[in-house]
């Protein structure tokens, strides 16, 4: 102290009280009333940007209270006033300094800097170098805190000296790279500042505010000010400890390192919780105990796991919480709108299409452009049935298929298309303004309403990265358009967001800001170690002890800044006031936690009692609940169907509720990602090559199975560029490459048959059957009809992937549950009983039959299956016209029950293969409470 | 003294814990730096129980001298005493952060951490959970579909080749499915293996060459229509013929890689069951239950045939593999580019970046360290002196090759001031399949002491301090029975286990208690008889924790489900709980956001309108499709799904029963999971339904409940009683599915090959060898599974099995029947009598028993008591104005968009910096302001508007004049607290200083279309000036009728009064 001027003074302001009144009353203590409290000539240095927040508003109400008004200090924290400091035309900004590392990075010689890159990048690309280039500013800024440059530590760390050394030639390169462009290095500039500070004009004081730990290089500045004005450092302590602080007000590490910390009542205020969810719900309890907690309780939040836990514990006991850091811009829906735009500036590939899709900023454009006329949810349902159908790879392939017409979709597309239009045009940011001002077209915000405003604010926050974009740009050339998005994207998502504060919301402030806070209970969650004290192990650079070496900052002085802070706000709440402590076990992955050690910092004798106190188990705060029913499910009611394909029998065996959900309600998922054609598909693409080849007179009589071959792959062929055009994606053309294996064998198989006899006598023939009132309805895919006998033969196509015998896929073995089950269920065949899940081959054989009532009937698949030498023909010569006659009967039956609304009950099926398993829990009859057709 | 090196044999339940614990209090109390110490563990919760465990033991010891006495004794180290463990107990609690306790994954991340550019990652890189997994995955997939314009690339082209010859065979419709199982197979052993000529390479399998594989076989053809020739005139029944017939008609159809048809396959097993003598050319091969005699030339054809049919299979497999291997690599060069180079990395891509590379150690602790060395010392801000490995039979040799070097280094110090430690059970290596080695242990062992005996000592730990007599007597019968095993499981498998079995004892000799293996028809039957011992038993009425483990999820998932529904039981599956889509309240939800974002989703809209959120939507007035989508993805987009989620919520909750906690539990959980995922940063409503789908939460250990959860589970617990009614299943020495992976002695691998069927691979020693061994693999861990299921009863343990028959497979049932005997008899457990045939200890044990309160549920409440009476009162919290930031009305998005227009106001500022810096006309310096580079056009403005004629009284020195430049004021006004700042303000004092005028000027650098909009301008700004106005009157003492108030039109050089409002 010896060599600082006289009029350097320490106060202690005792621990009776909070700190917040005490200083503002101290800061007061000259001011005659009369006038106003007018501090404007002093400069106060304080932690963070809250407490300077927490000080004016503090001083405005000290005045208030004599009807007046005040001039305030001007504040600073101490990274701040270097900010300030070294703030002129010429300093670089962040994004200049990244730029900068970028250019270096990937031009310098990495062979001549080994010890920094002792393995050579893959790709020494733009993001490599840029992700390279903000570890090495992330350092520089840390060095700064205590004025060092690289080669300072080349100097001083001789562990790792060579890769220092070659850092520092790394750093000099920046350097002079910025210096070549006009711009001073900012860490260069404030070091250089600090160095030579000037006072700022007008500043006839300084005080020194509770700063438990200012960066070295602010200490430096202060030192030289005291020279010129009175420096005053405000310790919030008992004058009798002042031996255990330094100059500046620091808590010294020796001492508040090893010192028991007093805390009063320690079993009734420090709370082991289960989890962080546990810990906001007893935080939440007790903010719900106060009528109005705001003022009354202040909540700390150290962990912050707990904070979003809290936030909902809070709105569920309808307290308001707010979160004075804000969150980041990345969470805004214009993030989101923006990276779909990037996005779609880059490739436009259909995700990126059915993403921004439903961006509602996009939607409102489209709503701005139709003048009301369009439909969201109807663009977005053709957009889903374009994908379902067309699976088109991209934009451009999307437009081809759904571009044109005056539906939604075409709509939607092309408006996507002129904003792709917009993006590709010319050099960003421009673009990128463009393309939003497009987006946003004539939209208004009133900036009464904190939803538009806040909106109004994102946009001008964007504005605000396009234009150091912009400005950068001209300098930094060479980077691409998508690099220059990556920039931007980066920069304004990092931004934090202030939300308005909703009155009398409760703050969820950090642990350094808890020294500021005023109110007489205070409850700190997420006190656990790594979070106070936090802790930094094993840094890539700056180990501890280097850190140490440095002059930086320590983990054993952020321990002694703990341990200071945790006293402080202990002591002054003894007297009045309540101070909580909350920790939790666990982390919410199910990770243990640990209580903080500053807790253990108690007198030796008392040690082990409190390692088992705050190491005993703790119980579930949340007893494990017994499942429970919400509701159940009301489904619509709909009339029963008066006509059904002839899939819905197999369905209605199968389960006839489910039968009412899929042919009734006509339940259909939509697959969002869906990238290659599902089994249905694929059979359809079959199918239409084999209808075709039916369909063609000329190869009514072929019986070359290379003719057959090469008619149904250029049929398939065409089928798939017309459906999916000409660039397929690599899974179409693997499956399309799978139809046409499948079709070349059967092809060979169609050409025996064909030799055999079998002449195609109708294709794709469609019927109907009315039975018990109910409209049948089905499509042959194919009847074959015998040149010599004249029989006719029913062939239906299967293209699953394993061959099913057709009496395999219409009947199973009956078993004990069966027997509750109607008669005209089961059958009996080869004296085994069996039951039908199926009835379509013999519900085609009755159509048939209609027709051709003379022809000697029979039917079979011809299967498409995907192993080699599975494709095969596979009749059905078991079905007899007793077994006809049994499905006949049964076909009534359901018919009739189907007519008659009979959807219940359901079948149980296991989960795994039920596409309804969504809807059920714990069994379809107890999920779903049926009372019968209307 | 450092404490020697020693690796422990524990068998279960025989304080493998206290072990650790007391090695690691030893260590300290030889003068060990708590921070020197590595104790490395698998999972995070046995890293925080050890943690828990050393306090615990220590503060115990510190205050208890009796306890001290024993912990003094246990460690060897009589003379300490209470005071001493004290000093201990300080030095570990200061060395928590410093502490190296915890998860050998932790232990390599946080290494990789401290060196990435020396491992060739850019900078810090995340550990992917397993959505972020899938999602990389699909990313990666998708960028592999992409389509160029002009068509595939050419590593599409070779990928698709590659898939069709890993699909050999099989024509796959769908292609992305099958990749996805591709890579979930496959994908290990390819990072474990990634060099090409380890694939179906048959160089490397038969390095002799294979019989199979002939270089120049003869035409198929030619060979099958010599025999057909030789047989025809043969004497052969009518059935007989057929079958050759058969068999040559199918041959020519058949294609390698397809499933072999019946025809070839009758006869192709028939030849080879008198293989040697068709070799020798003189064969009778049984056809149709006759034999028939072969000549030398049926038998070389039929040879060629056979050897035709097993090559062309080998062949296929290896091509097959081969083509697995290229699928697998274009999928990797991707996936590497995309993701690990990005810096997101599994854990298991970390320990790879550890691996030493072929010439040598990677790590090294700082002295040591070499060329290319990491030296981790320094970066990891200590030294490693003593190494703590728990549960070393699940360490996988890749994870032992990482450490190697760095144990090495402690056992070899010459100064013996560091040392090596480590446990495990090698009867419970239970993780095979996940790579763990349990023949390291022995490996290890032998390798150190063979180099200098005695270097470490091996202790066998072998008295249970969990389980009683009963339960003891059990596990001996069933393991100690090393005749039986042989008999049962001939090979390594028994041999092993058999060399390491000890005889078990109880520590608890005076523990009642009662084993038992009980029989029951078939699974309902099982689950019956678990419903009625439990029954019985009804251990949560007395206190006792109890446990019913299965082998899978899914039955422990049935099973507690039955339990409750069937007994009324509290019972939880301790599986992982799907929590958003396990109840009605989460699955509507899903629908919610799914119906909104694809509204032509049928199965979505139907299903809400099930719901009554259908009403609520109603409420809501979102009637139509159109409203849901618009109201619910406007939501999704300015507020993420969390808080959209619990907009929802709040408003469904009215609909739920006053007592249905359960859904209110879901409705929070479901909200947590949605705050997760908006972290993660996703926003589109597909990944949010894929995550929520997936996304689990294990319910916290709880009291109170019968717990059902699988053995790999309950490994590391231990119950009071235990129920095992799942122990069926096939025979246990099975191999596992999946691709054939030969590892040589050092653990690399030496081959990887897609198995063919067992006829096929029966027939090759190679093969054949690799089989048995995977065989004898899984057979040990099987019976290591059996193991820690028999020993997580403390008192009771009940197996349930079906009624052991005379020829089962060679499972579980069939090693309880030869060891324990398989004749049934009525047995009782209470009052219940069943059927079983083993049983030891007091069936009656339970009805006596009565722990409740013996442990303390916890869970005390917190006091939510106020404060007490406060001796001071906070500072009233206020709503904040801010006068110059209140903007009011409306702007377009045109105009906050403008680049141009963020230069105005940019403009305007400068124009008021300069302003500010004026305090009369005559103090003005243009000049200075253009040295310091301020813009040409902002200097004439402010220079001109200083200038102007009509502002004279705004910038002429008036006498007695005090001047306020942008100068900042605080105030309450109205309740509010009030921030704000004056552009310009004169004040007129008297001699005393009391102020006796005012007149506030306000810069305006906006441009007015023309002079006569300065009324506009007026109006705007009132209400913001008079609010000035007001402040000026309480920091001036005046009434504000008194203060003047104008703005100031910088550009046009106007000034315009404000009236009193
Ligand atoms: S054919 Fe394709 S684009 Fe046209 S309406 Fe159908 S799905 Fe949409």
């Amino acid at each position: 102290m010896s060599s600082l001027p006289a009029e350097f003074r320490r106060h202690f302001l005792s621990w009776d009280r909070p700190w917040l009144p005490q200083v503002t009353e101290w800061l007061a203590r000259d001011w005659d009333r009369a006038g106003p409290l007018d501090l404007s000539a002093t400069l106060a240095i304080l932690p963070t940007r809250q407490s300077g927040r927490r000080l004016r508003q503090a001083l405005a109400e000290q005045a208030a209270a004599h009807g007046a008004a005040v001039f305030p200090p001007r504040t600073h924290t101490p990274d701040t006033l270097l900010a300030a400091g070294a703030a002129a035309p010429g300093v670089a900004t962040r994004l200049e300094a990244l730029l900068t590392w970028c250019e270096v990075l990937r031009r310098v010689d990495l062979a001549a800097v080994p010890a920094v890159f002792p393995v050579a990048p893959i790709q020494r690309d733009f993001s490599w170098a840029w992700r390279i280039a903000e570890i090495l500013f992330q350092l520089q800024t840390q060095l700064t805190e205590n004025g060092l440059a690289f080669a300072d530590v080349a100097a001083r760390a001789p562990a790792e000296a060579d890769r220092w050394a070659q850092l520092a030639i790394l750093e000099q390169l920046q350097v002079a790279a910025l210096n070549a462009r006009g711009r001073r290095e900012s860490h260069a500039a404030r070091r250089d500042w600090a160095r030579q500070p000037k006072l700022p004009a007008g500043v006839q004081r300084i005080v020194v505010l509770a700063l438990p730990e200012p960066l070295p290089l602010a200490v430096d500045v202060l030192a030289a000010w005291a020279s010129e004005v009175p420096v005053e450092v405000v310790v919030f302590a008992p004058a009798a400890q002042s031996a255990s602080f330094d100059d500046w007000g620091r808590p010294m590490a020796a001492i508040w390192g090893a010192r028991t910390i007093e805390l009063a009542d320690f079993e009734s205020r420090v709370q082991a919780c289960a989890d962080p969810a546990a810990e906001a719900e007893r935080t939440a309890a007790i903010a719900a105990s106060y009528p109005n907690p705001d003022g009354m309780l202040g909540l700390g939040i150290a962990d912050p796991d707990v904070a979003s836990a809290l936030e909902r514990a809070l709105s569920g006991a309808n307290i308001a919480a707010y979160n004075p850091e804000g969150s980041p811009r990345k969470r805004e829906g214009l993030f989101a709108l923006l990276s779909a735009m990037a996005a779609l500036a880059r490739e436009p590939h259909f995700e990126t299409v059915a993403d921004l899709a439903r961006c509602s900023d996009f939607l409102a454009c489209l709503r701005d452009r139709g003048e009301g006329e369009f439909s969201a949810a109807t663009f977005l349902a053709q957009l889903d049935d374009l994908q379902a159908r067309h699976l088109p790879a991209d934009l451009g392939a999307a437009l081809a298929v759904g571009g044109r017409g005056d539906t939604p979709l075409a709509a939607g597309l092309r408006g996507m298309e002129a904003i792709r239009a917009k993006l590709r045009h010319g050099d960003f940011p421009q673009n990128a303004i463009d393309a939003l001002t497009m987006v946003f077209g004539s939209r208004q915000f009133d900036l009464g309403d904190g939803e538009e405003a806040g909106m109004a604010g994102a946009l001008e926050a964007w504005r605000e990265v396009a234009l150091e974009c912009a400005s950068a740009r001209s300098t930094f050339v060479g980077l691409t358009n998508s690099d220059w998005w990556e920039i931007a994207l980066r920069a304004f998502g990092e931004l934090p967001r202030a939300e308005e504060k909703p009155p009398g919301a409760l703050d969820l402030q950090g642990w350094l800001e808890l020294l500021w806070e005023d109110a007489p209970h205070l409850v700190v969650a997420g006190f656990n170690d790594g979070f106070v004290p936090d802790a930094v192990v094993g840094d890539a650079f700056l180990p501890e002890s280097l850190r140490e070496t440095l002059g930086l900052k320590t983990n054993s002085a952020r321990f002694a800044r703990d341990a200071y802070l945790l006293q402080a706000l202990a002591a002054s709440r003894t007297k009045g006031g309540r101070l909580d402590l909350l920790f939790a076990r666990h982390s919410p992955a199910g990770d243990p936690l640990r209580p903080s050690r500053l807790l253990l910092r108690c007198a030796e004798p008392a040690l082990p009692g409190r390692v088992e106190f705050l190491f005993r188990p703790v119980g579930a705060v949340r007893p494990n609940r017994p499942w429970s029913r919400a509701w159940k499910l009301a489904p619509r009611r709909a009339p029963p169907p008066e006509r059904v394909p002839v899939t819905g029998f197999r369905a209605w065996l199968a389960c006839p509720f489910r039968f009412y959900l899929t042919h009734v309600l006509l339940m259909e998922p939509v697959d969002p990602s869906k990238v290659e054609l599902d089994a249905r598909d694929f059979g359809t693409l079959c199918h239409a090559a084999l209808e075709a080849m039916a369909r063609a007179p000329a190869l009514r009589d072929c019986t070359d199975e290379k003719t057959l071959g090469n008619f149904l792959l250029a049929e398939l062929d065409r089928v798939t560029h017309a459906r999916f055009g000409r660039d397929l994606t690599l899974p179409l053309v693997v499956q399309i490459e799978s139809a046409r294996q499948r079709l070349g064998r059967i092809a060979a198989i169609l050409a025996r048959e064909r030799a055999e006899g079998w002449v195609i006598e109708r294709a794709e023939w469609p019927f109907t059957l009315t039975l018990a009132g109910l409209e049948v309805r089905g499509k042959i895919d194919r009847v074959d009809r015998h040149e010599g006998t004249g029989a006719l033969r029913v062939l239906d196509y299967k293209t699953s992937d394993a061959a099913v015998p057709p009496q395999k896929s219409h009947l199973r073995p009956a078993n004990p549950a069966d027997d509750a089950s109607p008669p005209w269920r089961r059958v009996t065949v080869g004296g085994r009983e069996q039951v039908w899940t199926d009835l379509q081959l013999p519900l085609y054989l009755r159509a048939l039959a209609l027709e051709f009532p003379a022809a000697a009937l029979s039917c079979g698949y011809l299967n498409l299956p995907k192993a080699v030498g599975d494709t095969a023909l596979a009749l059905w010569p078991e079905l007899d016209a007793d077994l006809q006659a049994s499905a006949n009967t049964c076909a009534d039956a359901v018919a009739e029950a189907i007519r008659a609304g009979k959807f219940w009950p359901p079948a149980e099926i296991a989960a795994e293969r039920d596409p309804f398993a969504a809807l059920f829990h714990h069994g379809v009859e107890d999920s779903v409470g049926w009372e019968g057709m209307a | 003294m450092i404490p020697r090196h020693v690796m422990i044999l524990a068998s279960a339940g025989s304080g493998k814990t206290y072990a650790l614990t007391n090695r690691f209090v030893a260590l300290l109390a030889a003068g060990a730096a708590p921070e020197r110490i590595v104790a490395l563990t698998f999972t995070r919760k046995a890293a925080g129980e050890f943690f828990d465990e050393i306090l615990g033991k220590l503060a115990r010891a510190a205050s208890e001298a009796n306890f001290a006495a024993g912990l003094a004794a246990d460690i060897g180290r009589p003379a300490l005493g209470p005071a001493e463990f004290l000093g201990l107990l300080r030095g570990v609690v200061d060395a928590m952060p410093r502490l190296r306790l915890g998860t050998l994954d932790g232990f390599f991340a946080r290494i990789v951490r401290a060196f990435p550019l020396e491992l060739g990652l850019t900078g810090d890189f995340e550990i992917l959970q397993e959505h972020a997994a899938l999602a990389e995955r699909r990313r990666v997939l998708r960028q592999m579909f992409s389509r160029a314009p002009g068509g595939l690339g050419q590593a599409q082209r070779e990928f698709i080749e590659a898939f069709k010859r890993a699909t050999f065979g099989t024509e796959e419709k769908q292609l992305a499915n099958r990749l996805d199982g591709f890579l979930d197979q496959h994908h290990e052993a390819f990072l474990a293996a990634p060099a090409p000529e380890l694939w179906g390479n048959p160089a490397r399998i038969w390095p002799e060459g294979c019989e199979w594989l002939v270089a120049e076989p003869r035409k198929l053809a030619e060979v099958v229509s010599s025999l057909r020739g030789q047989l025809a005139p043969r004497d052969l029944s009518e059935k007989q013929r057929a079958r050759f017939d058969a068999f040559f008609a199918a041959l020519p159809q058949w294609t390698a890689g397809a499933p072999l048809p019946r025809a070839i396959e009758y006869l192709l097993e028939n030849t080879l069951a008198v293989w040697t003598d068709v070799r020798r050319g003189a064969a009778e091969i049984t056809v149709e239950r006759k034999k028939v005699a072969l000549g030398p030339t049926e038998c070389a054809d039929l040879a060629s045939i056979v050897t035709h049919l097993i090559g062309a299979e080998l062949g296929r497999r290896l091509e097959i593999t081969r083509g697995i291997h290229a699928v697998l690599r274009g999928y990797e060069a991707v996936y590497h580019e995309a993701v690990r180079r990005n810096g997101r990395l599994s854990f298991g891509d970390v320990q790879r970046l550890l691996l030493p590379p072929p010439d040598g150690p990677l790590l090294a602790s700082g002295e040591e360290g070499g060329e290319g060395r990491l030296a981790i010392d320094f970066r990891l801000d200590g030294q490693f002196d003593h190494w703590l490995l728990d549960e070393f039979q699940d360490t996988s040799f890749g994870q032992w090759s990482v450490l190697r070097n760095l144990i090495d280094e402690a056992v070899q110090d010459p100064t013996g001031a560091r040392s090596f430690f480590c446990v495990g059970d090698v009867k419970q290596a239970i993780y095979t399949w996940r790579e763990g080695d349990p023949t390291l242990f022995r490996e290890i062992l032998d390798h150190y002491n063979q180099a200098a005996p005695g270097t470490i000592a091996e202790e066998q730990l072998v008295a249970s301090w969990r389980s009683g007599p009963a339960i003891i007597e059990m596990v001996n019968s069933v393991f100690g029975r090393g005749d039986v095993l042989m008999g049962l499981f001939p090979g390594a498998a028994s041999e092993n286990w058999n060399r390491e079995w000890r005889a078990h004892e109880s520590a608890r000799a005076t523990l009642n208690g009662h084993a038992a293996w009980l029989h029951a028809e078939d699974e309902a039957g099982r689950f019956a008889l678990t419903v009625r011992l439990l029954h019985e038993i009804d251990p949560l009425a007395r206190g006792l924790e109890c446990a019913v483990l299965t082998q899978s999820n899914a039955t422990a998932t049935a099973l507690a489900d039955y339990l409750r529904r069937e007994g009324g039981i509290p019972a939880i599956a301790e599986s992982d709980l799907h929590v958003a889509t396990d109840n009605p309240l989460g699955a509507a939800l899903l629908a919610l956001v799914q119906a909104a974002a694809h509204p032509g989703d049928r199965f979505a809209q139907e299903h809400l309108a099930m719901t009554p959120l259908r009403a609520v939507l109603d409420a809501e007035n979102l009637r139509t499709a159109e409203a849901v989508t618009q109201r619910v993805l406007a939501q999704i987009h300015a507020d993420g799904f969390e808080r959209t989620m619990a907009f929802w919520l709040k408003r469904i909750e009215p609909v739920l029963a006053s007592d249905d906690f359960f859904s209110r539990e879901r409705a929070r959980q479901f909200v947590a999971a949605a705050a997760v995922f908006d972290a993660t940063g996703g926003r589109t409503v597909a990944e949010f339904v894929a995550f929520m789908e997936r996304h689990v939460v294990r319910d916290a250990e709880v009291a109170g409940v019968v717990k059902v959860m699988t053995i790999h589970k309950a490994k590391g617990l231990g119950f009071d009683v235990v129920l095992l009614p799942d122990l069926e299943g096939d025979r246990i020495d099975q191999r596992r599915d999946g691709l054939a992976v030969q590892r040589a002695e050092d653990r690399t691998v030496e081959w990887v090959l897609d198995l063919p069927t067992k006829l096929f691979h029966s027939q090759d020693e190679t093969l054949a060898q690799h089989v048995r061994a995977a065989e004898m693999e899984a057979c040990h861990e099987a019976l290591a599974l059996l193991y820690v299921a028999m020993t997580r009863a403390k008192r009771a343990m009940y197996l349930i099995t079906k009624t052991p028959g005379a020829s089962v497979s060679r499972n579980y049932r069939k090693l309880l029947a030869q060891t324990l005997g398989d004749s049934a008899r009525p047995l009782m457990v209470g009052e219940f009598t069943g059927s079983g045939s083993w049983e030891a200890g007091d069936s009656h044990w339970h009805e006596a028993v009565d722990n409740r309160g013996e442990k303390n549920g916890g869970g005390a409440t917190i006091p939510t008591a106020r404060a007490n009476a406060p001796a001071f009162l906070p500072a009233p919290r206020r709503p904040v104005r801010r006068p110059s930031a209140g903007r009011t009305g409306r702007v377009s998005a045109v105009q906050t968009l403008a680049l141009d227009g963020a230069a105005a106001a940019e403009f305007g500022n400068q124009v008021h910096a300069l302003l500010a810096e004026v305090e009369w006309r005559e103090t003005v310096e243009p000049d200075g302001w253009h040295r310091r580079g301020v813009p040409h056009a902002v200097v004439s403005e402010a220079q001109a508007c200083v200038g102007a004629a009509q502002l004279a009284e705004v910038w002429n020195r008036e006498a007695g004049a005090e001047v306020w430049r942008e100068r900042a004021f605080e105030i309450v006004l109205d309740g509010a607290w009030i921030a704000g700042a004056f552009d310009r303000v004169l004040v007129g004092r008297d001699r005393d200083g009391h102020a006796t005028w005012a007149r506030i000027f306000d810069f305006k650098t906006e441009r007015l279309p023309n002079p006569s909009r300065v009324g506009d301008a007026v109006r705007r700004h009132s209400e913001q000036l008079n609010l000035y106005r007001r402040v000026a009157a309480v920091l001036t003492g005046l009434p504000p009728s008194e203060i003047a108030c104008e703005l100031i039109f910088t550009h046009e050089g106007l000034r315009a009064k404000v009236p009193l409002s």
